[in-house]
């Protein structure tokens, strides 16, 4: 996609020759196909066309934006997260299954800020959204502006604790972004993480 | 073959059975709409993905398994969505029990606004 965007990326462009705009929209459609698909749970030549038909009709009857979307894809990464966010969910639904069973009235949780490193809509959103999905952790909060994330985590046990959400937390984004994030974002990374130390370390000081 | 595979079904079945009871137990136990939020959405989604895999591996030739598939992954993009939802009108609504929070940065963040 050679697209200028904006940063809300629903910038649509107009001026596209037809079979531009049409190929930008055809995954979805295909996506659209593939389920009808599965719902029939019948892989014969005639339930594709019949999906595809469908889907296109939907698609142009509802007239949805074509939004350009900015990502890359680095499997070797997005394995890791993949294995990082499940196993995540799995140690901590056992864990949270646990509080629950045994003296849930003393659990304690905590909200903690954590300042994101990257400024694409599309991976704050997927980041969010991967954040809520593991439990434990919960997004309260998303500061767009200061790019601040603050995650309400559970449980949170001794003085430890928030910082451990934290370092869960970062690692998950760290994935992400190598997974999924344009050059660009990766270099947006880089440089966010590079100076950071001194001044989150300081302002987390003067909290503690 | 179909012997080992049917066990391993069992297995996960009883084991999204069980994570699905803690959940719901969880869910009555636990004191505030936070902590609830947590069960109430999340363990739920493991014990759901373990009882669909068992499922899925007993219907294995059959091609409905993709439809189990789907269930899953809409779960996934809706329920994050949902419980940010739910928590940050709790929290913005001062449904929040500030005791059972040891640390609250977005309260200090939002004294010093």
């Amino acid at each position: 996609m050679t697209v200028d965007h904006g940063s809300s990326a629903s910038t649509v462009p107009t001026g596209r020759p037809w079979y531009r705009r049409l190929g930008g929209r055809l995954p979805t459609v295909l996506w659209l196909t593939v389920m009808w698909v599965v719902l029939w749970g019948d892989p014969s030549p005639g339930t594709a066309v019949a999906g595809f038909a469908v889907a296109s009709v939907c698609y142009s009857a509802a007239r949805l934006p074509h939004i350009p979307v900015r990502l890359g894809f680095r499997p070797q990464h997005a394995l890791r997260l993949v294995l990082h966010v499940g196993y995540d969910m799995l140690l901590s639904s056992v864990r949270v299954a646990f509080h629950g069973l045994w003296r849930p009235k003393r659990t304690r949780g905590a909200i903690v800020a954590i300042p994101v490193r990257t400024d694409s809509d599309f991976l704050l959103a997927m980041f969010s959204g991967l954040v809520s999905l593991v439990t434990g952790t919960l997004v309260i909060e998303l500061n767009r502006n200061q790019g601040v994330l603050y995650v309400h985590g559970l449980p949170v046990n001794g003085p430890d604790g928030p910082e451990e959400l934290r370092a869960q937390v970062r690692r998950t984004e760290e994935l992400l972004v190598l997974a999924f994030g344009t050059a660009e974002d990766l270099e947006v990374f880089r440089l966010r993480a590079g100076e950071e130390p001194a001044g989150a370390a300081g302002e987390r000081g003067e909290n503690g | 073959m179909t012997e080992v595979l049917d066990w391993i079904a069992i297995v996960l079945l009883l084991a999204g059975a069980a994570l699905s009871f803690a959940a719901g137990v969880g869910l009555v136990r636990f004191p505030d709409l936070l902590s609830r939020m947590h069960t109430a959405a999340k363990p739920q989604i493991v014990g759901l993905a373990l009882i669909l895999a068992g499922i899925g591996l007993r219907l294995y030739p059959d091609p409905r398994v993709g439809v189990l598939a789907l269930i899953l992954l809409f779960q996934i993009f809706t329920v994050p969505v949902a419980s940010h939802i739910a928590g940050r009108v709790a929290y913005r609504t001062g449904r929040v029990r500030s005791d059972l929070i040891a640390v609250d940065e977005l309260q200090e963040q939002l004294d010093r606004d």
